[in-house]
């Protein structure tokens, strides 16, 4: 099973980025027949993907969440299987290279990192971890994915203002629907992180010793996650709309990015497994 | 194949000439029953703001494109035209050239597609006054498909082409649901009415309209079933808009950056879109700078409408190939419309039937009378088939007119269900 998942492991960045040609080229093009193309690259590198995940799962005895490259390659996964739903349910075909090349970056840094891990803590291998992490990294594709619809509607913003009628603006859907896509992909991702810090912030005191409130991680997803709500209680009950809203979606982005670099690569806590 | 077509458009006369030229449906009707009864078999007459052509099979070979000329120039205002102002076909350029005119690449605008209803509604016409025959037909099925595959299989029809309708592109960047918007016009002249057309044809979802005379206003408004606005006082109800479109011919600004200011405060800067479409402009354009107020006028609306009309412009060569490839697949279907074929896959056919039913009901009979069973039923069918065999000879022995062969023939194929081509398909 070893060499398979060498192969794929070293496969997968190079689907992404097919994948993500046939979007971008579609994107400049725009043509008809490349329709069915990008489907079925996209659904052929979800499937490989998902059957890469689950020999490692079986492989390594855990499911591949116990260090933050084995969580790179899921996240890469969830961002594009989530997309995938999103094109499938709006037909919305235009916004595709901007998120898949998220997916191929995080896939790619997994693939150039990642280990053979067959001993991890036996922490690790516990079911409600599973729950909390997969709940989380869903949590956080959402926000990847309503970042990335923020950063198009503030780029179409910007290009209908100043009377700029190219690739943009002939491609990608109009305003007030990536304004709603940005708006419920966060909404989602806040769902679901919502479930994964309740059920960490239960979990975690017991499974972990040193576990601390002032853990780094934990003061990051607080941020991210009182930086979404407050936007989606504006969004709600005030008059925030349009370009105030995505720029907080961005910045709640930008947040989490750094907060997971910070946690994961500079300071050791009891949150960090790698 | 002598099949004629004389095109008066917008590549050969005036606008004048082709507005002294132009039918109503009922002028084409009384057209074609003209033309029937002196130059024309079956045909086609077709009359739109940008051309008048008629198209059609003489009904003797005496008959020439320029009698044809005389007669689209006599039948109306006794219009004066010269030989310069007519385009003339024959054959397989007559078939291309509507071809062509259906598929939108031989419209003023590039890729319109209101030139396909148009064609349609004139196959109606010919088809309701018996001008349609045999041959026609087939030709009209054709130019159909050809219309459709241009739209379906290219995007020579995309984008918008005209300022008013560039404008409504524009605001569907903005909105994604035109019915729950509402639009308020300013002047009501042609630029503004077509405007306001356009919107109502989106399903815009509240439609209102002020100009200074308000009289004007009111009446576009009855047509629309719109609400209208006093043009002193429509400054008070800006901000109940989402789009504003201004088309008036006033010299000076008609709405200012403090206007559109007190407006967006007052629907909490939810986004606004102003198209300015008038010359001079009616919007002062330091609006751009407000959050939300999307400013447009007619410089920016022409980028878009350049840019479409580039595209549709580079279209044109797939257009031109659906167009040979149908011409193809007609002269295909034309040329099996020849009599010894026919009369081969008739005899097939009335062989094929009576060998069937004789295999059905062989075991009736006694071995002896079999024989005489195929000799009886053999001499059944030669004898049926006796008479139109002889026609179908004759037909090609005294030289009557191929249009005339391949509607006789065709009439054949058609009533008895044969087809060459069809059948040797089926053979392969």
């Amino acid at each position: 099973m070893l060499p398979v998942i060498h192969f794929l492991n070293i496969l997968l960045p190079i689907l992404y980025l097919g994948t993500f040609s046939v979007y971008f080229y579609d994107f400049m093009k725009g043509e008809k027949k490349f329709i069915n193309v990008k489907r079925l690259f996209i659904f052929i590198t979800l499937l490989i993907h998902f059957f890469y995940l689950l020999i490692r799962t079986f492989e390594f005895e855990h499911p591949p969440i116990t260090n933050v490259f084995e969580i790179f390659t899921v996240l890469a996964f969830s961002i594009t299987f989530s997309y995938f739903l999103l094109e499938l349910i709006t037909d919305i075909r235009g916004t595709g290279p901007f998120i898949i090349i998220i997916s191929f970056v995080f896939q790619l840094i997994s693939s150039m990192f990642i280990v053979d891990q067959f001993e991890v803590k036996e922490v690790l291998k516990n079911n409600l971890l599973g729950v909390h992490v997969i709940n989380a990294l869903l949590g956080y594709s959402g926000f990847t994915i309503s970042a990335v619809y923020g950063f198009l509607y503030l780029t179409l913003y910007k290009d209908l203002k100043d009377n700029r009628f190219g690739l943009i603006f002939n491609r990608l859907p109009n305003l007030e629907v990536l304004e709603k896509l940005s708006f419920y992909s966060a909404v989602l991702g806040f769902i679901l992180l919502t479930i994964a810090i309740i059920i960490g912030v239960i979990w975690l005191p017991q499974a972990f010793p040193e576990f601390s409130f002032i853990d780094p991680k934990l003061i990051g997803t607080a941020l991210v996650w009182l930086l979404y709500g407050i936007g989606i209680f504006t969004k709600i009950f005030s008059k925030w709309r349009g370009k105030k809203l995505v720029l907080l979606s961005i910045t709640g982005f930008v947040i989490a990015i750094f907060s997971t670099i910070l946690t994961n690569f500079l300071s050791r806590s009891f949150h960090s497994f790698y | 194949m002598q099949l004629l077509a004389v095109s008066i458009n917008h590549k050969t006369a005036s606008v004048q000439l082709r507005e002294a030229l132009h039918l109503s449906d009922d002028e084409v009707r009384k057209i074609i029953k003209k033309a029937k009864d002196n130059f024309l078999k079956e045909g086609l007459l077709l009359s739109t703001c940008n051309r008048t052509e008629i198209y059609g099979i003489p009904v003797n070979p005496q008959i020439t494109h320029q009698q044809l000329q005389k007669f689209i120039s006599e039948n109306k205002n006794s219009t004066a035209t010269s030989p310069e102002n007519f385009q003339t076909f024959i054959s397989r350029d007559s078939i291309k050239h509507l071809f062509s005119v259906t598929s939108g690449i031989n419209s003023m605008l590039i890729g319109d597609n209101q030139i396909f209803k148009q064609v349609k509604n004139a196959f109606a016409i010919a088809e309701e006054m018996q001008f349609a025959g045999y041959l026609m037909r087939r030709v009209f099925d054709s130019a159909i498909r050809v219309g459709k595959r241009a739209i379906s299989e290219t995007t020579i029809s995309e984008g918008a082409v005209t300022v008013s309708y560039a404008s409504v592109q524009l605001i569907e960047k903005i909105f994604s649901n035109l019915s729950k918007k509402s639009a308020l016009i300013i002047g009501t002249g042609e630029t503004g009415e077509i405007a306001a057309k356009h919107l109502r044809d989106r399903g815009i979802g509240r439609l209102a309209l002020t100009n200074r005379t308000f009289e004007k206003a009111e009446k576009l408004a009855a047509d629309l079933k719109t609400a209208v606005f006093p043009f002193d006082t429509f400054k008070d109800h800006l901000h109940k808009f989402d789009i504003i479109i201004s088309a008036t011919s006033a010299e000076g600004m008609i709405i200012t950056k403090g206007d559109v200011e007190a407006a967006m405060k007052k629907r909490s800067f939810a986004s606004m879109v102003l198209m300015d479409i008038a010359v001079p402009r009616d919007i002062d354009p330091a609006t751009k700078k407000i959050d939300y107020v999307f400013y447009h006028d007619i410089d920016s609306l022409n980028i878009i409408v350049e840019q479409n009309v580039t595209k549709r412009k580079k279209e044109i060569p797939k257009v031109e190939k659906i167009i040979e490839e149908e011409l193809d697949s007609f002269f295909e279907w034309y040329n099996s419309l020849q009599s010894a074929p026919t009369i081969k896959s008739l005899r097939d056919h009335f062989d094929e039937i009576r060998a069937e039913e004789v295999e059905k009901n062989i075991n009736k009979f006694s071995s002896k009378d079999r024989e005489k069973l195929e000799i009886v039923t053999k001499r059944i069918i030669n004898k049926i088939l006796h008479h139109p065999t002889i026609e179908l000879r004759k037909i090609n022995e005294s030289g009557t007119g191929a249009e005339e062969a391949a509607t006789k023939i065709g009439i054949i194929k058609s009533l008895f269900g044969i087809d060459n081509s069809e059948h040797e398909e089926e053979k392969k």
